[in-house]
C-alpha cells in the first residue's frame, strides 16, 4: 500500500467516523415528500406553470371579449351606428329633396371628435383615420374604430370607449376666435 | 463478502454486522432493519462525496426513499449494501449537478457580493486531503471511499456501481494520481 492509500484512509476515518456516529435519525416519510416534490420541482413545477398560464391567457381573452362586445372601438358596432344614422337621415329628407351626405357627415365628425377626446386624454391615442392621434379631428367622418392605446390599459379604453357619441353638431367655429358674421343692408 | 477487509480494524465507526443480515425483499420490517443497520455507512459514503453534513443526511434519506420504492424489485442475491450503495452515489450525483445550478444561480443573483460559507458547525473538519477527495469527479471519489474507507474490493465495487472491474481499477488509479498532483507528492 502506498503512502498516498494509507493516508487516505487515515483520514477518512478520521472525518468519516465521528460524523457517522451521529444518532440516526427516523426515516423520511416518503408520502408527504413526494407531493411536495410534485409541486414544487422536475415536472411537477412544469405542469403548475403550465396550468396558471392557461388560467391567465383565459382570463386575458374574457377581458379582450368583453371590450370587444361593449365597446365603440369595435367596428362592427360603429358599423351599425353609421347605418341607423343613414336610415335616420333619409326619414328627415323633406320631399323632393336629394342628398344626405351633409347629415351623415356631421355624425361621422362627431365620432371623430370623440375619439379624438380619447385621444386627447391618452396622450398618444390614434384613431387611424382621419382623426389624428395627437387629438385633432379633423371631422371628414373616416375613423374607423381602430383605436391603439399604445401601451396603456384596456380598462381604460374601455370606460372612454363606452361614453356615446353625441349627436349634436359640432360648432363650425370650435375656436371661436371669430366674431359672428353679420350681414345688414347697405344704405 | 464485503466485510472481509483489515482496513476497518482501524476505524472505530461504521462495524459491518459479523453475519450477514437476510432481508426479504418488500417487507416493511426487514426495509426498516435494513436503515437501522446501513443508515451509517452510508451516511459516510454521502459525507465525502457532497458539500457538508445537512446535504449528506438530506442525500441519505432520498437513498432510502428511492430503495423503499424499488425494495419490493431488490433480489436477495446480490448484496443489499452495494445495492444501497449504487443508489446513494446516483443521489451524490444527481446532488452535485442540483447544486452547480444552485450555484450559478446564486452567483448571478448576489452580482459580486461574497458567498456566504456553510456553517462552520455543519461542516467536517478537513484536511486539504480530505477536501481534494471531495472535488474528484462523484463517480471517482465514490470508489475511493468504497475502497479506502469501507474496504470493498475492486470486484465488490464494480458489483456496487454496476461497471466492470477494469473501469473500477481505472477510476481508482486516476483519482489517486489526481489527488498526488493536487497535494504536490
Amino acid at each position: 500500500m502506498s503512502d498516498i492509500e494509507r493516508e487516505l484512509e487515515e483520514e477518512l476515518h478520521r472525518v468519516l467516523d465521528p460524523m457517522s456516529a451521529r444518532p440516526i435519525p427516523p426515516r423520511r416519510s416518503i408520502q408527504a415528500h413526494r407531493t411536495l416534490k410534485t409541486l414544487m420541482g422536475g415536472a411537477g413545477a412544469a405542469l403548475t406553470i403550465k396550468v396558471l398560464t392557461g388560467v391567465a391567457v383565459a382570463a386575458a381573452a374574457a377581458t379582450v371579449a368583453g371590450v370587444a362586445t361593449t365597446g365603440s372601438l369595435n367596428p362592427a358596432i360603429w358599423g351599425q351606428r353609421v347605418s341607423q344614422q343613414v336610415s335616420s337621415c333619409q326619414k328627415t329628407l323633406a320631399a323632393g329633396q336629394h342628398g344626405i351626405g351633409d347629415c351623415v357627415s356631421d355624425f361621422s365628425s362627431q365620432h371623430g371628435a370623440a375619439v379624438a377626446s380619447a385621444a386627447r386624454h391618452q396622450g398618444n391615442g390614434n384613431s387611424n383615420g382621419s382623426t389624428k392621434g395627437n387629438g385633432i379631428s379633423n371631422g371628414n367622418g373616416n375613423p374607423n374604430g381602430n383605436g391603439n392605446s399604445n401601451g396603456h390599459s384596456k380598462d381604460h379604453l374601455k370606460v372612454q370607449a363606452t361614453t356615446p357619441a353625441t349627436l349634436e353638431p359640432e360648432a363650425s367655429d370650435p375656436v371661436a376666435g371669430h366674431p359672428p358674421a353679420r350681414i345688414t343692408r347697405g344704405p | 463478502m464485503l466485510e472481509e477487509e483489515g482496513s476497518r480494524e482501524k476505524g472505530v465507526l461504521p462495524e459491518p454486522p459479523v453475519e450477514p443480515e437476510r432481508y426479504e425483499p418488500g417487507s416493511e420490517p426487514d426495509f426498516e432493519r435494513l436503515y437501522r443497520n446501513t443508515y451509517r455507512r452510508i451516511l459516510g459514503t454521502l459525507i465525502a462525496l457532497v458539500r457538508d453534513v445537512p446535504t449528506a443526511e438530506d442525500c441519505a434519506q432520498e437513498t432510502f426513499e428511492r430503495a423503499y420504492r424499488n425494495w419490493s424489485t431488490w433480489r436477495p442475491d446480490a448484496p443489499v449494501e452495494a445495492w444501497l450503495h449504487r443508489i446513494a452515489i446516483n443521489v451524490a450525483i444527481s446532488d452535485r449537478r442540483h447544486q452547480r445550478i444552485r450555484q450559478a444561480g446564486e452567483v448571478i443573483r448576489r452580482l459580486g457580493r461574497p458567498a456566504p460559507g456553510p456553517d462552520p458547525s455543519l461542516v467536517a473538519e478537513r484536511s486539504e486531503l480530505f477536501r481534494a477527495v471531495s472535488k474528484l469527479p462523484t463517480k471517482q471519489a465514490a470508489a475511493l471511499v468504497l475502497r479506502h474507507y469501507h474496504g470493498y474490493t475492486n470486484r465488490e465495487i464494480a458489483a456496487a456501481l454496476g461497471v466492470p472491474e477494469q473501469t473500477v481499477a481505472s477510476r481508482l488509479a486516476t483519482a489517486r494520481k489526481h489527488l498526488q498532483v493536487v497535494l504536490g507528492r
